[in-house]
């Protein structure tokens, strides 16, 4: 399917069937989405870093920060950094929980963790990080174990998005928070139109010409189109028990971050 | 850009600029060691948000967090400056410029730490461009600030020169101190003046009331 033939709304929901779903515009069986995803991240992985810098002109690191900003992080916190990937996430957050809070970093994709959990020992970072290979969907941690769950970039690549909202909900903690830090649909035209051509006709040579990898960059935003908008992703937060959700755009809503607390 | 990108930018700007000039200092980063884990927030009147600084792991990190913070300070930039004076502390309360809420100790050991600060900006740049080439710099540098510190002296006595004594548009010192002594004599003769005034009054007053028994 070309950028011009991307699937609307409803035929998303048509896609997503009891055993199909989508990867990128291609409607494939449930269980075989985990492992063409992890595919694309075994490749992408040493290039991740790169590649989020180029792709985003770097703005992603201010995205990330505004997460952490809005997390209300205070020391000895416990925080999950869900599909953190290479840890840019973890690193701020391990520096602000202090030696008394803790901070794990759980990404699905084994390649990805051992690229992150790579860099924050090369930056110092070890007293109180953990790394756990975890599915979103079967969080392998205790009923009500973390203050704040954070899930930046990784949600759209999720099999199954309400059962894993769920299942952060049970890891919560009463009071707790959760962050889905995740591209969204931009509120203007204009920037829409250029943000389709940039996607679909900058991006996947970019991974081509860097990552030597186009194909996984033509994912990317096929997934980004695929992914539920602002309003969606918030009513299948309030389905999954969270409550006072509310989102914030960010760059005209290329970006949103969602907030939810449990109580 | 919307405002929520400003302050990141601002936050992330200012983290960066602070941990390369910490690193730089010469007294190494044992100035943090006393501070590690605090954080001091400033609410400053110009900025719509908060900034904090923590000290971790002998770096500072900059957010708009306030949850944590082991000293907020409300103030404006311009009231920041006059802070380095202890003494002005109680006065600048007083006069509502400055809110401190948590331990004070915070914010003098964050002041300590950048009093403190003191970069060899020779050897930095000799790194880069050579010990040859910075020892030039150096001494052009040096003899520009000469220069320029005595043209704006000149300038200054100058332009004094013509609006005093030339264009006659400002008073001299001993004018002002003439003009103050006036004043202040026209004061004193009508002190006088209310006192004399009161006195006839009151006579005035008690002759009257003779009168009328």
């Amino acid at each position: 399917m070309s950028s011009s033939e991307q699937p609307t709304v409803s035929q998303q929901d048509s896609i997503d069937s009891e055993n199909t779903t989508h990867f990128g515009y291609q409607t494939v069986e449930k269980n075989e989405k985990e492992s063409k995803v992890a595919s694309v991240f075994h490749s992408v992985a040493q290039q991740y870093d790169v590649m989020n810098d180029l792709m985003s002109f770097g703005i992603h690191r201010l995205w990330k920060r505004f997460t952490i900003d809005a997390s209300g992080v205070r020391p000895g916190n416990k925080v999950l950094d869900l599909a953190g990937g290479t840890g840019d996430l973890t690193a701020k957050f391990s520096k602000l929980v202090g030696r008394e809070g803790k901070v794990i970093l759980a990404d699905i994709n084994s390649s990805m963790l051992n690229v992150g959990r790579d860099k924050l020992r090369d930056k110092g970072l070890v007293q109180n990080i953990e790394y756990v290979q975890a599915n979103a969907q079967y969080l392998p941690f205790e009923d009500n174990t973390f203050d704040i769950i954070t899930i930046a970039f990784g949600l759209r690549n999720v099999t199954d998005k309400e059962m894993a909202l769920r299942s952060m909900y049970r890891v919560l903690k009463p009071g707790g928070r959760l962050l889905v830090l995740e591209f969204s649909k931009p509120e203007h035209d204009i920037i829409n139109k250029i943000y389709d051509f940039y996607s679909f006709n900058i991006l996947p040579k970019m991974g081509d010409l860097v990552a030597k990898d186009g194909e996984s960059y033509q994912y990317l935003a096929e997934s980004i189109r695929m992914h539920p908008d602002q309003e969606t992703l918030k009513s299948m937060m309030d389905d999954a028990g969270f409550e006072q959700t509310s989102y914030k755009n960010l760059t005209d809503g290329v970006v949103a971050l969602h907030k939810g607390y449990k109580f | 850009m919307s405002q929520i990108m400003h302050q990141q930018v601002l936050c992330s700007v200012l983290e960066k600029i602070l941990n390369k000039a910490l690193s730089l200092n010469i007294h190494g980063l044992q100035v943090l060691t006393p501070l590690e884990q605090k954080t001091l927030t400033l609410e400053l009147a110009e900025l719509a948000f908060p900034i904090s600084f923590t000290i971790n792991q002998q770096a500072m990190l900059v957010t708009t967090l306030t949850e944590r913070s082991d000293c907020q300070l409300k103030t404006s930039i311009s009231t920041l400056v006059e802070l380095q004076k202890e003494q002005q502390l109680t006065e600048l309360i007083k006069q509502g410029k400055l809110d401190i809420l948590g331990d004070i100790k915070v914010a003098q050991q964050f002041a300590n730490v950048f009093e403190q600060l003191t970069i060899d900006w020779q050897s930095e740049l000799a790194q880069h461009i050579g010990d040859i080439p910075t020892y030039k710099l150096s001494q052009f540098s040096l003899w520009l600030n000469d220069k320029i510190t005595f043209a704006s002296q000149q300038i200054q006595a100058d332009a004094s020169e013509w609006l005093v004594h030339e264009k006659r548009l400002v008073v001299t010192e001993s004018q002002i101190s003439a003009f103050n002594q006036q004043v202040n004599e026209v004061t004193r003769e009508v002190a006088d003046l209310e006192q004399r005034l009161a006195k006839l009054s009151a006579n005035v007053f008690s002759i009257s009331n003779q009168e009328n028994y």
